[in-house]
């Protein structure tokens, strides 16, 4: 390359950074979500962003689409320094955001969602729909997508829908800087390409594109560059001409933390007990058709099995087939002495399978109802004297018991449980799922949305109180969760295990990369 | 928690015993022959037939629903059983008429729980026809009035046994508590409060909830069967427009005492508190001869205020708890 003078390079930077980031921070009541963060999007360009869970991926796109206010820093658009911005400022300036989920009307048709709200007006302020239909119709020819715009857009499939966000953003909304927050999560295959058709023809046109991904291969395929995120900070920036998989999952995962020392929950006693090879839970050739496929396993008595995977590689949709809340098609599970299928909660419930819910709100917690009803929910059939009563003097002992050993933090427990903190409704919830007294415990997603201290707090509950009588499977948004209290962990992905790791092999590298689908990974270390 | 709150708590959660109160001593100053024995035993007889319709009501609310047909039920149910004793097949004993009509409130509870959750009929819909279908059988069925019934089938509604006190008004007490012990003390009870409060949540934790939700709609049946025999014991008679405009009041009773619109939360003694007030209210507005379309108005007015006293409850609940709070916060920082 030619070396341009300083001052050319200068003046150059200024035309080509649509937007820039300079040390913007966001403060979250207590931990930092991001920490001096510093990114340009430049025109003509794919700027890929990765990191784990929790890396500030979320945060990072909220503030440049106006969502999120940055505690620090500032953001300059255009050669204009801002504060923080708003929602419609971001819109005014061309900054278009592709969400994660897709965000479709379904009632209306794939045109009107298009257009909406700018609907091209004619007459005043009535709606030409006759020039509407012509554009929309020019559009997917030139995108080439396989859309039919007069169908209604609840009768597309998820991945559909999702382009169907995209060929606005592209093409209608005529946005300079294009946000895709993890959108190929929910593409199929085949829209995979065509989203990469897409966004090369974009970058063509000179628009800078923003690409949030969690998978690596995906950032290699498409990125020119790619800023790598861990723990809110920017941990290196690098072009993707130069980086393969192994590099790029380094930078991710950073150096390899030393688990041992932070073990949960290695006390005396677990040892005896870990020896016990009863087995409590089998599961067989498990399939249900779209999440997951032929899943076997087993589970011992005492031991904490992680599942790790990424977001929709089936985790939830396994607890929930094996709880007996949304079916599975095929095989079956082994519990006691027993091969079946359970075809409602409460069927598993008395089986001893106890599910704890990855959505706290609209799954595990009755908000309304006090402390003490939501923690004896599930056990209330154990509480019950002679004449078929419930014992309120055993249920009061039981409430408090609970309330004591996972020092769930209340008034007193006949508190609504809607008035405590997240981290405290994580623990009753805890609490109910533990109070139903079952041999094997579903976590799905334990630690989600608490602060770290309380994060500590319930893995140590795991560890320590709930496998005491119980085989554990439990999944997490991140990996160091599973790698601190598992004994095993079982790598979902797609819908299939595809790697099993054991406790003294746990290396958080090899665990992302299996994470992530790479089989290779033998061949490739040799 | 401070004593200040726990007593400010209570208060709130029994408002409407405080509002009864108030409102009793009010009268028994200004109204005249409102303070006397027969006339508070006459509220109570009064409000018997209400009370039967606001507890069917009120459990169907908790569990997130509402019943618009007990009104119709309560015509209905003691219509075809009287019909059926006495003219399609005469001379059955008057027992059986009994069961029969509290059997044929269950029955029409049950259509309407098992439409509403294996079918998945929106609640209201699915009561509001029922309620629109059984009025119009009971004018078919029965033109104006069926009188003079059997001395058994009116011994509810009409008896009276020491002090004079009729034995609705015992019957009707007798099952506000025998409900307040079921919703406490029963894990049916619980299951349906955690229904309404949370009804995929209840699910998941192996509640039967579609067992809740049919269950609350059977018992609403059967209370304005209950509702249905009382009034005929009342008149001695079963005439085609018992019941008539109840419904809206059955709302008002339930929300006054406490029950929550969205389900989830509610008591039986509230209700009664809830019940008695609007018995105590027409009584004495009557006493005071106020017109009796303007106290029908009045009643309207009060499910208003109802809703209104339902939200300003759950803010001045939230004030006390931030109170509670900053003087908790107040304290550790004085700490540090």
């Amino acid at each position: 390359m030619i070396k341009l003078n300083e001052e050319e390079k200068e003046s150059n930077r200024e035309n080509d950074f649509i937007v820039q980031f300079k040390d913007v921070t966001k403060i979250y009541s207590g931990t930092v979500a991001l920490h001096k963060i510093n990114i340009e999007v430049k025109r003509g360009e794919v700027h890929g962003i990765i990191g784990k869970n929790g890396a500030g991926k979320t945060t990072l796109v909220g503030i440049m689409s106006g969502i999120i206010d940055p505690t620090e820093g500032e953001i300059i658009i255009k050669g204009k320094k801002y504060r923080s911005i708003s929602r419609q400022r971001a819109k005014k300036e061309g900054i278009s955001i592709i969400p994660q989920e897709s965000q479709v009307i379904p009632d209306l048709s794939v045109v009107e969602n298009i257009f909406t709200p700018d609907y091209i007006r004619s007459w005043g302020n009535f709606i030409n729909w006759k020039k509407m239909y012509s554009k929309i119709e020019k559009v997917i020819d030139e995108s080439q997508i396989n859309i039919n715009p007069y169908t209604r857009a609840g009768d597309l499939s998820i991945s559909e829908q999702q382009l169907l966000l995209v060929l606005k953003a592209c093409f209608i909304d005529n946005a300079q800087v294009i946000i895709f927050d993890e959108v190929s999560s929910s593409l199929t295959k085949k829209d995979e390409e065509v989203l990469y058709r897409i966004i090369r023809e974009q970058k063509k046109k000179g628009k800078a594109i923003l690409f949030i991904s969690h998978s690596m291969e995906e950032i290699l395929e498409i990125c020119d560059l790619v800023t790598i995120l861990r723990d809110g900070k920017v941990i290196a920036k690098e072009e993707c001409a130069c980086l393969d998989k192994d590099k790029l999952s380094y930078f991710i995962v950073g150096g390899e933390y030393n688990y041992k020392e932070h073990k949960v929950g290695e006390e005396s006693g677990r040892e005896e007990e870990k020896e016990s090879n009863e087995i409590v839970l089998s599961v067989r050739n498990f399939t249900k058709f779209g999440a997951f496929q032929n899943i076997n396993f087993d589970l011992k008595k005492g031991e904490v099995v992680g599942l790790a995977g990424l977001r929709g590689s089936g985790r939830t949709e396994l607890f929930k087939a094996i709880a007996g809340i949304d079916l599975a098609d095929k095989g079956w599970i082994k519990i006691g002495n027993e091969e079946k299928r359970f075809t409602d909660p409460a069927q598993a419930l008395q089986n001893g399978i106890v599910y704890l819910p990855e959505d706290r709100e609209k799954e595990g917690l009755i908000d309304i109802l006090a402390v003490r009803e939501n923690l004896t929910l599930s056990s209330l059939p154990c509480l019950l004297n002679k004449v078929k009563l419930i014992n309120l003097e055993e249920e009061k002992k039981m409430a408090t018991t609970l309330v004591e050993r996972l020092s769930i933090l209340t008034p007193s427990i006949e508190e609504e449980v809607k008035k405590l903190s997240g981290g405290n409704k994580q623990k009753v919830l805890m609490g109910k799922v533990l109070s139903a007294n079952p041999i094997v415990y579903l976590l799905d997603e334990p630690t989600k949305g608490i602060d770290i201290s309380t994060k500590k707090e319930i893995l140590k509950i795991i560890k320590e109180e709930l496998s005491r009588f119980a085989g554990i499977i439990m999944s997490s948004p991140g990996l160091e969760d599973l790698i601190l209290i598992c004994d095993r962990i079982l790598v979902l992905h797609k819908g299939e295990i595809v790697g099993e790791f054991f406790e003294d092999k746990f290396k958080e590298i090899d665990l992302y990369r299996a994470v992530q689908g790479v089989r290779d990974k033998f061949v490739e270390n040799n | 928690m401070e004593r200040r709150t726990k007593v400010e708590l209570f208060l709130l959660d029994n408002l409407i015993w405080l509002i009864l109160a108030g409102y009793f001593l009010i009268n028994a100053l200004v109204t005249p022959r409102f303070f006397t024995y027969n006339n508070i035993i006459n509220i109570f007889y009064h409000s018997t037939i209400l009370g039967m319709l606001v507890l069917g009501q009120g459990l169907v609310l908790m569990t997130g629903h509402l019943d618009l047909s007990i009104e119709s039920t309560l015509a209905f149910a003691p219509g075809i059983a009287i019909l059926l004793t006495t003219k399609w097949v005469p001379g059955l004993n008057p027992i059986i008429a009994i069961i029969l009509t509290l059997l044929i409130g269950a029955l029409v509870g049950l259509f309407n729980g098992y439409c509403i959750t294996r079918i998945g009929i929106n609640a209201f819909l699915q009561t509001l026809s029922m309620l629109i279908i059984l009025r119009g059988l009971v004018l078919y069925l029965i033109p104006l009035a069926i009188y003079g019934l059997d001395e058994t089938y009116i011994f509810f509604g009409r008896a009276r046994t020491f002090g004079n006190i009729p034995v609705a008004v015992f019957l009707m007490l007798g099952i506000f508590v025998l409900f307040d012990f079921v919703l406490k003390r029963t894990p049916f009870g619980r299951y349906l409060l955690a229904t309404g409060g949370n009804a995929r949540a209840s699910y998941i934790s192996g509640i039967n909830t579609n067992k809740s939700i049919i269950s609350a709609f059977v018992l609403a049946g059967l209370l304005a069967s209950v509702a249905g025999l009382l009034a005929a014991g009342r008149q001695n008679a079963v005439n085609n427009t018992m019941g008539d405009g109840m419904v809206l009041l059955s709302f008002a009773g339930a929300i006054l005492g406490g029950v929550s619109v969205s389900g989830g939360k509610g008591t039986s003694i509230g209700m009664l508190g809830g019940t008695l007030f609007l018995g105590m209210i027409s009584n004495s507005l009557t006493l005071l001869g106020v017109n009796v379309f303007i106290v029908y108005a009045l009643q309207g007015l009060l499910i208003f205020v109802a809703l209104v006293l339902d939200r300003v409850k759950v803010k001045a609940e939230e004030l006390l708890f931030r109170r509670e709070m900053l003087k908790k916060l107040g304290i550790s920082m004085k700490k540090d």
